[in-house]
Formats: structure tokens, sequence, C-alpha cells
């Protein structure tokens, strides 16, 4: 047992968990188990299942000869994920680097910002509930109208832009105004309140006697940070990370609002356009699924290596 | 037994660096051995209550200290101001006769047994016990994780997470966690609560062994007052933020100053009366009436020789025979600490049987009589109780006799 037990990876832990919940006290919950998760299984299937196979049939449509624009007929064309890998994959590339400089950029602004209110302010309540409320309020108003803010916020006579220049951080010719750097900065602003979050609610529960034991044994804060805060809110992180970049990655409000036409574009804005504008059906839903699949590739991928440790 | 490390570099040593002048760093001391633990006027508040009133302690290096006392009477926030997790209110705390008062707690030679064990879940066992050592950059702490798992039988769980051991298991973990560093004091905090009796019994020989090999000082706290007599040197009862008593615990239990240390550490029976003979003099015998019942007690065990008193004595010092039988071995005579009453109540433990008897104006007293072959007595039974005199000890007659009765 003991051995076992050592080797173990965290998947093993699951499927012993899952094991021992599946003998015993398993049979009489099963079935309401299941009546429980019957809902959502519905929804899942009409909501999400039926619509992918849509999406997937609808990316093999093809444009008969003589039809009109938005007019296609069912086939089995994979040809056009070729074409349209080929002709966005800059856009793919770029969403994805965005996206993850933003996830980078969001960690670092808000894993201290989880910490300070729930760790460091622990027991003050007051002033707890006062910086949830400021770190989510801005998110009562419309996430187009907030966006189109940080495009003042960042124009070329805004104080930002001005102080910069005056402090000498930035060249007087230079501008932030539709830049790939105003895009990530909208990106990670849109999304810092889901990193924060998750990262709070894993720290809120962290148990203060731990630190304490780490001071007593020697660790100075610093250490006692590294040793145990930190590897313990591994879990807050990867779903704030998730939660992060995989809308960011799909994102096309910041880009469009933020950005400019040459290369800031975003996979989101070539699928809306595909979509909404040139009526290119089959190429907006290739490109789709096609961003579905890496995003759950990566995913998968962030998810094994950080993810299995048996995690608190 | 390992020794304490000699090889740490200056700045891993905790304490070194903030040296006060005058006092030896810690890297240069003695390989091993514990250090004296003083605190002055001692004194912990929180809000408006005070945890801790002011307390004078003062624990030679090298001794097992045990502290006894209550729920809640302030016996972990004491080993928490000691550890550094808590500031005092107010007072001094040194440590090897440097004052550690303001300093941080991971640079006091301190380490703690937390009564909530506090063991780090996203370690193993084994990374939990070399956590300290590793921090000191102890060089062998593979070995001595290893010797110090082994000693309290879980390096077959070296590998598990403190989640998938049982409570008495990831004791034994926080124990080795704090006792394989060796630290100058180790502050244990109701360390064994968890474990068997069996279990008990071979880890109080164990840290026993450890504390005088190594000549630690141990500060250690417990429920279980044959756990504290048996292993201390010397104890302290607490209540209510205060030391009532400190000595030697068969001082303690021979000779308790306060209704509470008398109630609370075994059992007594408290008699309240007046000084009726002796008082102001010098005569070494005092005599006491209780309700018309004459009791005697020496003046070097009475904290009050005049006035109001509470005369009492542990029922195992009673004898007992049907009433009109002779008493002896009791060295009463004249009617002095002689009473007579009824059985009420019979308890038989086996080794012993816990007697009630009702005697008239001083209530029930309780008597343990060895179980030697006699005949039980029978509850109706009509009985005649005696002690000597030696035994019995006086109490200021002001406070509550049943203070500390039942308490927990
Ligand atoms: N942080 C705190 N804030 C307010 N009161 C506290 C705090 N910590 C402890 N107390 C109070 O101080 C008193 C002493 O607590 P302490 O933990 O020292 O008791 P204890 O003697 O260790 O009890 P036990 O045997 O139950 O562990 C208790 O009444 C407790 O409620
Ligand atoms: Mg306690």
């Amino acid at each position: 047992m003991t051995s076992r037990v050592a080797g173990r990876s965290g998947r093993q832990a699951g499927f012993e968990r899952a094991a021992a919940l599946a003998d015993g006290t398993a049979q009489a919950r099963g079935r309401a188990g299941y009546g429980l998760v019957g809902p959502g299984l519905v929804y899942l299937l009409v909501f999400f299942v039926l619509p992918v196979f849509t999406l997937l049939a609808t990316s093999l449509y093809v444009k008969p000869p003589g039809a009109e624009v938005g007019q296609f007929v069912p086939a089995l064309e994979f040809g056009n994920y070729a074409v349209v890998l080929g002709g966005y994959w800059p856009e793919l590339l770029r969403s994805f680097g965005f996206a993850l400089l933003a996830t980078v950029l969001c960690l670092v602004i808000g894993y201290p910002m989880a910490y300070l209110i729930a760790v460091r302010l622990r027991g003050r309540a007051f002033v707890q509930g006062l910086l949830l409320v400021l770190l989510i309020a801005p998110f009562f108003t419309s996430f187009v109208l907030r966006t189109q803010a940080w495009k003042q916020i960042l124009a070329d006579e805004g104080f930002l832009v001005q102080a910069l220049k005056t402090l000498h951080l930035m060249p007087q010719g230079a501008s932030l105004a539709a830049t790939s750097v105003a895009v990530v900065a909208g990106l990670t602003y849109n999304f810092l309140p889901f990193m924060v979050l998750p990262i709070y609610a894993n720290l809120q529960a962290l148990d203060h006697r731990l630190l304490e034991a780490g001071r007593d044994l020697y660790g100075s804060d610093l250490t006692v940070f590294r040793t145990i805060t930190l590897p313990i809110s591994v879990p807050g992180v990867l779903a704030g990370t998730l939660l992060t970049f995989i809308p960011a990655s799909g994102d096309f409000v910041n880009a469009a609002i933020l950005g400019n036409n040459r290369n800031t574009t975003m996979i989101g804005q070539v699928i809306d356009s595909k979509f909404m504008r040139v009526l290119d059906y089959p190429g907006a839903a290739a490109l789709s699924f096609i961003l579905m699949v890496t995003i759950l590739v990566l995913v998968t991928l962030y998810v094994r290596r950080f993810g299995t440790r048996d995690l608190v | 037994m390992g020794q304490l490390p000699t090889t740490t570099s200056p700045e891993s040593i905790p304490g070194t660096d903030l040296a006060a002048p005058g006092h030896q760093p810690a890297g240069d001391r003695p390989a091993a051995g514990g250090a004296e633990l003083v605190l002055h006027r001692v004194r912990k508040q929180f809000a408006d209550f005070a945890a801790v009133q002011a307390t004078d302690l003062t624990v030679p290096a090298g001794e097992f200290f045990a502290l006894l006392g209550p729920s809640g009477c302030g016996k972990t926030t004491t080993l928490r101001m000691v550890a550094g997790l808590e500031t005092p209110t107010a007072g001094s705390i040194r440590i090897g006769g440097r004052d550690v008062t303001s300093l941080p707690s991971y640079k006091r030679p301190v380490n703690t047994v937390f009564q909530s064990y506090a063991l780090f879940p996203h370690m193993t066992v084994k990374e939990n016990v070399a956590f300290g050592l590793r921090r000191r950059r102890v060089r062998d702490w593979r070995g001595r994780t290893e010797e110090f798992l082994r000693l309290v039988e879980l390096h077959h769980l070296a590998d598990r997470r403190p989640a998938q051991l049982s409570g008495g298991q990831q004791q034994r973990v926080a124990l080795a966690r704090g006792l394989v560093n060796q630290p100058e004091i180790l502050l244990l905090d109701e360390p064994l609560g968890a474990l068997d009796m069996k279990l008990r019994r071979q880890m109080q020989s164990e840290l026993k062994r450890i504390q005088a090999e190594v000549g630690l000082t141990f500060i250690h706290v417990t429920h279980d007052q044959e756990e504290a007599m048996s292993m201390a040197d010397r104890m302290a009862v607490m209540n209510k933020g205060r030391i009532e008593q400190i000595g030697r615990p068969e001082d303690l239990y021979h000779l308790p100053r306060t209704a509470f240390v008398a109630n609370f550490l075994g059992r007594s029976n408290l008699m309240a009366g007046t000084v009726t003979r002796g008082g102001g003099g010098t005569d070494p015998l005092l005599e006491v009436n209780a309700s018309g019942h004459r009791l005697a007690v020496h003046r070097d065990r009475a904290v009050s020789t005049t006035g109001e008193v509470l005369v009492g004595i542990r029922p195992e010092k009673i004898h007992m025979r049907p009433a009109g039988a002779r008493l002896d071995g009791a060295t009463a005579d004249g009617g002095v600490n002689r009473v007579a009453g009824t059985v009420t109540d019979v308890a038989f433990t086996g080794v012993s049987t816990e007697y009630r008897v009702e005697v008239p104006g001083l209530g029930e007293l309780g008597v343990f009589a060895q179980n030697r072959g006699e005949d039980l007595m029978r509850p109706g039974d009509a009985v005649g109780l005696a002690w000597d005199a030696a035994h019995a000890f006086g109490l200021d007659g002001r406070q509550d006799a049943a203070a500390g009765d039942g308490a927990v």
C-alpha cells in the first residue's frame, strides 16, 4: 500500500478517490446522483454538444457555383480548414500571444491583490469587503463602455500618455492608442477580476495556522510565502489563469476598439467579420473550431503540467 | 540520538544576527542543550479579555516543565508568546539570557508542537518533518528526518500526505516535526492527546528520554494530570490566566496552596472551619473547629493560621472502619481528626474502591480504600473515619471550597 501511494501521481490519486467513492455508499447515492446531474446533462447536450456538431458540419459546407453571397450547401470540404489556416494563422498566433501576455499580467497584478485582501487583511472584514467591491464595481458597467473608456485613458492627449512623456518614459512622437500595448492593456483590465476572484477564494480558505507553523520552523515571511502560501494557492492560480486565458484568446472587443487594422487583429475579430459581414459561414465555423480545439489542447497540456499534483 | 548541528551557516541559525551584545551567538553555543526561559510580568490582553495576567515564570535550562490547567485558562496563549506568534501586551521574555520579546518567531530558538498539528497539507510526511532542518540548511537533513520518523514509528508512511493519516499519526508527525530540530526550548501543546494509551505511554518515555539525553528545555501543556505528574520535573497549575502554584509534582499534590489546585490536581476533601487553638502562637499544631468536629493541621502546612480556614485531606489518606471498630494507623487521639458518618455511595474501580461518606456538618467526604481483601462497605453502613494530621493541609478560608472541582 505504502509504496504504491508513494509513487503515485495525482491522477492515480483521483482514481483511488473515485474508486473509494464507488464502493459502499455509492450504490445508495448513485441513483439520486444521476437524477441530480440529469438536467445539466440535457442542457449540455442541447446547448453545447449539438451546436458543436452543427458548427463542425457548417465548417465543411461549400459554396455552389453561382450561388449568392451567404449561400452554402452541405458538403465535406476539409479544404476549408487549409484555406482559413493559411490565411489567418498570424491572427491566430497573435490571439494566443495577446491572451498569454494578458494572463501573465493579470497574474502579476492580481495575485498580490488577492493576497492582500485575503491574507494580509484577514479579520478586517470591512476593508476586505471594500476592496472587493472596488475590484468588481467597474464591471457593473458594460464591457464595451469600459473598453471605450480605456481608449480615452490611452489617448494621445490623455493624462497617462502626457505623464509618461513628461517623465521621459515614452518618446515624444510615440502613441499608445491603436497599438498592441493598448489591446493587451484592455484585455488585462477586462479580465483582471477573473484572475483575482478565484485566487482570493483560495487564499481566503488558507489556514493561517500553517503560516504560523512555517514561521515557527525558521521560515522568514518570504520563505513561508514561497514554500507554503504559493503552493497551496496553485488551484486558485490555475482556475484564474484558465478563466482569463480562454476568454481572452477568443475576445474581439478589445482588439476592435483599442487596436488598429494592421497589426493587432485577433482571431475573434476575423470570425466576427466573416460571420457578420462577409457571410462566409464555413470559414467562420472552421476558424471557431480551430480556436476551440487549440484552446482545448493548450489547456489540457497546461492542466497536465500544473494541475495533477494532489492538490489540497 | 543525533546531535544538534554545528555546521550550519551563521545566517541560517535563528537569532544569531540579532544577538544582543554581550551574549554568545547561538552558533557558538555547545552543540546541544536547552536554554533557560524567563517570563517577567508577561501579560496578554485580547480586546477586553485578559487571557494571561501578569505572569512571572522561570524555567531553568534542561527542565521538563508541565503546564496544567482547565480549558481556556491561557496555556496556549502563554506558549504562543514564547514562540513569538503572539506579542505580549506587557512584560518581557528571555531565552538563554537574551531578551526575545521583540524577536520574530523564525529567529527564536524555539519550536512548537501545535495543539492543532498545523501540518502542511501539500507536503508529504517526510517533507513536513524536514521543513525546519531545511530552512536552517542542516546538512544531514535527510538522515535526521529519517531518524525522527523512525522514532515516532512513521517511517513507513513517509511519503503520504497528512490527509491520508489517522489523527494519532498526524499528531506524531507534528511531534517529529518539532523534535527533529532539537531547539533550545520545545513547546508541546497537548502533543499526545490523540494517541491511545499504549502509544501514549511509549511516546511519553521517548519524549522524556530525548529531553534528558539532549538536555532540552520542554514546556509541556497537557490535560492529563498523570502525564504531567509522571513526566515533569516541575509543573505549574494555571487558572483564569494566572499561575496558581508552581512546584515539583509531588509537592503540588501533597501540599496544594489554593482550593483550585487542591481540587484540580487529584481530588480533595475541603472542610471549612475556624482556628480555635494554636492560631497566634508557635504551637506546631493548629486545631480547627469545623461544624463541631475537631481537626488538626500542622502549622507549616497551612496557608493561613488564624480565623476562617479550609482543612483539606486527600481521599486516599483517610482510614475507614465500621463504626465502633478500632481505627489504627492514624495518630488520631482525643477525638481529633476523627469523624463518624454513613456510606452513601460505593464505586468499585478494581485497584481501589471509592466511597462517598456523609458526615453530619461536613457534608460528603470522598474516601479511597485500597482493595487488600477486606469486605466492601455498603451504602447505609455506619463508619468511622480518621486521618493523620501530617497529611492534612490548611488553606485560606475565604475561597470557594469547590473551586476547580470538575474543571477540565
Ligand atoms: N485571538 C484571540 N482573541 C480573543 N480571545 C482569545 C484569542 N486567543 C485566545 N483567546 C481567549 O483566551 C483564553 C485562553 O486561550 P488559550 O488558547 O490560551 O486557552 P488554553 O489554556 O490553551 O485552553 P485549551 O486547554 O482549551 O487549549 C480563552 O478564553 C480564549 O477564548
Ligand atoms: Mg490550548
